[in-house]
């Protein structure tokens, strides 16, 4: 069943249209949600409320946007709103202009330089770097970088501007390589602070 | 070409990083390991970043069925739907180019076989590129289909509202009328086009409407 | 104290009297229903009202809880408010299969979260929500619809219903036949207003990489700025005039029309947020804010 026609027959209630949208979405949709929050419970939890929400809404869309833009854009809101639920201030796009050390955003200096992220980046630590941004930086670094979204697509569906998508996405990748830096410089104390008993071991 | 430093580096590395590569930041990179590694390191981020969007996962199973099972509950869902006939026979009567959407809106807002809102789009672009490329035959028929269609009879229950739906439907009737004369007079209007399909739309919206109100009561 | 006095300060005492009661009894149909209902809901509630006559009115408030207070005279027609997990629906009713219009009547003030989610269809008499930041989507025949200090989504659709929105931030999409628009003192990114007969007004803020579509087919549309501002401008008015006061700069873009149009196509400023005007025969005009 075409998509146009799933959302014709979905907005009178029609069962098999509504599982015909689950399926075209779901994958991207649970993606999204697995990315921005770390695990796949919250993310199954999360996906859930975002199609319901949509399917509970679905009467109201007009067609004026893509109907992907529209149901990601009800999926980033509801990302959002339980991040902030569990940060300690709320956040928003707009609030993260000019961040300061405690809000996570980047210092001016450029981070180390003795230290270069070398070779690829292992995909569980940059989940874990992704885990430690602020939920604005984390929502365009994920719907740009990793889902591919362009900065229009962004600013529709975040309710921002194309500069505004831009800065964040700047001032994430910038956080994302002090975090890996910082990931990096532990786990090379660690391996030295390992070698070392081993030696201590051996004596 | 002015010299940059090293402080001034990062004011080039967002548009840098969109592909603007600014002739200062390029000779500063050049010779520059520092600044070089930094924009390699984002450049990793974004290259990481792009492979773990690759793979994608899938919900588990039992997903859907939680969320159906709520559907349901919520009364969104009908148990076994019924499908509307839109009297096939006019839509299978009809040719099917590329925008057959347009037509189907049509016969939806002719027909009155909804009980619910019309929401289907057209296919906008698509319409006006069909029009331009053979206009007469395929805007006669979406005209014919729209304007011969006879408006619902709305129950009286509500005059104020009912006084609306005719007065508005003549004013877009009217519309309708004024916009196809622009267009007959110039053809390549491309905006007069975009009016005339707007009032067509317009229009099929309004019947629908009408046709809903029959069953107000709920 | 003369005989007119005293004449007039009776009369007057009895008048106001008179006035009194009349006022009271004005003031709104006699409610020989009235239902009160309360409604514990989670944050992002969606609230949904569907009324075919009479007053909606929605406020915002601190509390997690929707309360609903609906009034209606006739025995013909009932209030059903009922929750389902975080949507509360609330309708007014048919009993009868004919109903006299002043029997439809049911006037709703209901009172929500603020970052609740609304579906409102009114087809006569009046909406008007305040201080609502969730999206919502409003739609009516005849009834005119007032929003002021709401944001999110906003979708408004009217036969010949008017709006105002005043206040506003988010993402607007507005569209009648014959209803006319008033929009000021907006924050919004997004603005899509479009009537066939009606006037436009919008009175606004233009927000960097804003987009503000406003169409009509005949009337007025007229949109005010401030010297501050930025945007670029393409106003078409296919049969009808372009009244500028904003100095453009002539911009790269190709002249689409032929002369006989009316139209002002440039950049005030910097040309941060986009703005289109089109009108079929209407007039159109661009006035700086005294």
């Amino acid at each position: 069943m075409p998509e146009a026609d799933a959302i014709r027959l979905a907005q009178q209630g029609d069962a098999p249209a509504f599982e015909r949208l689950y399926q075209l979405h779901s994958r991207r949709v649970y993606s999204l949600c697995l990315r921005m929050v770390g695990n796949t419970a919250e993310a199954e939890d999360l996906t859930q409320e975002a199609f319901l929400q949509l399917f509970r809404k679905i009467s109201t869309f007009r067609g004026e946007s893509a109907f992907s833009t529209w149901l990601h854009r009800l999926s980033v809101n509801v990302v959002l709103m339980r991040l902030r639920k569990k940060s300690a201030a709320e956040t928003s796009l707009e609030e993260v202009t000019e961040p300061d050390e405690e809000s996570g955003g980047p210092r001016r200096d450029f981070g180390a330089p003795d230290l270069r992220l070398s070779g690829s980046i292992d995909r569980l630590n940059l989940q874990r770097a992704v885990d430690q941004l602020p939920p604005g930086y984390k929502s365009v670094f994920v719907l740009h970088d990793v889902q591919g979204y362009e900065h229009n697509e962004i600013a529709e569906i975040m309710g921002c501007s194309i500069g505004n998508s831009k800065s964040q996405l700047h001032k994430a990748r910038m956080r994302l390589r002090e975090l890996l830096h910082e990931a990096l410089r532990d786990k090379a104390r660690e391996e030295r602070k390992a070698a070392g008993t081993n030696l201590g071991a051996e004596d | 070409m002015a010299t940059i430093h090293c402080k001034d580096f990062p004011e080039y590395l967002e548009p840098w990083m969109e592909g603007d590569r600014h002739p200062d930041a390029l000779a500063h990179i050049r010779d520059c390991p520092r600044c070089r590694g930094l924009a390699d390191d984002l450049k990793m981020i974004q290259a990481s970043a792009r492979e773990w969007g690759r793979a994608e996962s899938d919900p588990p199973a039992h997903l859907w069925n939680s969320l159906r099972a709520q559907l349901v509950q919520e009364g969104l869902i009908h148990q076994e739907s019924e499908r509307r006939a839109w009297l096939p026979g006019w839509f299978s009567a009809l040719p099917r180019p590329a925008i057959a959407g347009a037509y189907l809106a049509a016969v939806i807002a002719v027909a009155f076989g909804l009980s619910g809102p019309v929401n289907q789009r057209i296919n906008k672009a698509r319409w006006l590129e069909g029009t331009q490329n053979s206009t007469t035959p395929l805007r006669a028929q979406f005209a014919s289909a729209v304007m011969n269609a006879t408006p619902p009879s709305v129950p009286d229950s509500n005059p104020t509202v009912t006084a609306s739906l005719h007065n508005n439907l003549a004013i877009v009737d009217n519309y309708i009328a004024l916009c196809e004369k622009s267009v007959n007079e110039e053809p390549e209007n491309e905006l007069a086009r975009d009016y005339l399909f707007e009032a067509y739309q317009q229009k099929a919206d309004l019947l629908a409407q009408m046709s809903e109100r029959g069953g107000y009561g709920r | 104290m003369s005989t007119t006095h005293i004449i007039f300060g009776t009369w007057n005492r009895k008048a106001v009297g008179l006035l009194a009661i009349g006022f009271l009894l004005s003031g709104s149909p006699a409610s020989a229903h009235r239902i009160e209902k309360h409604f514990t809901v989670e944050p992002r509630a969606v609230i949904t009202i569907h009324n075919p006559n009479g007053k909606i009115i929605v406020k915002a408030w601190t509390k997690h809880e929707v309360m609903v207070i609906a009034n209606h005279v006739s025995d013909k027609v009932e209030v059903a408010a009922e929750q389902t997990g975080n949507r509360v629906d609330l309708r007014t009713q048919q009993l009868t299969d004919i109903v006299a219009p002043d029997d439809l009547r049911a006037d709703y003030d209901v009172s929500v979260p603020e970052d609740a989610e609304l579906q409102i269809h009114d087809d006569s008499g009046e909406v008007s929500v305040a201080n609502v930041l969730g999206d919502m989507n409003v739609e009516t025949v005849a009834a005119g619809v007032a929003l002021e200090d709401a944001a999110g989504y906003l979708t408004v659709k009217t036969v010949g219903g008017s709006f105002q929105c005043v206040r506003c931030a988010g993402r607007l999409e507005v569209s009648s036949i014959s209803g006319s628009f008033r929009l000021l003192d907006l924050r919004s990114y997004h603005v899509r207003a479009q009537t066939s007969t009606g006037s436009i007004l919008f009175d606004g803020e233009f927000l960097p990489n804003g987009i503000y579509r406003l169409k009509n087919y005949s009337g007025v549309i007229e949109v005010r700025f401030s010297p501050g501002d930025s945007f670029d401008l393409n106003a078409t008015s296919l049969k009808g005039t372009v009244n500028n006061e904003a100095k453009l700069t002539p911009p790269a873009h190709p002249q689409r029309f032929s002369s006989k149009f009316g139209y002002a196509l440039g950049t005030f400023n910097a040309g941060r947020a986009k703005v289109e005007l089109t009108s079929f025969d209407g007039t159109i005009n661009i006035r700086k804010r005294n």
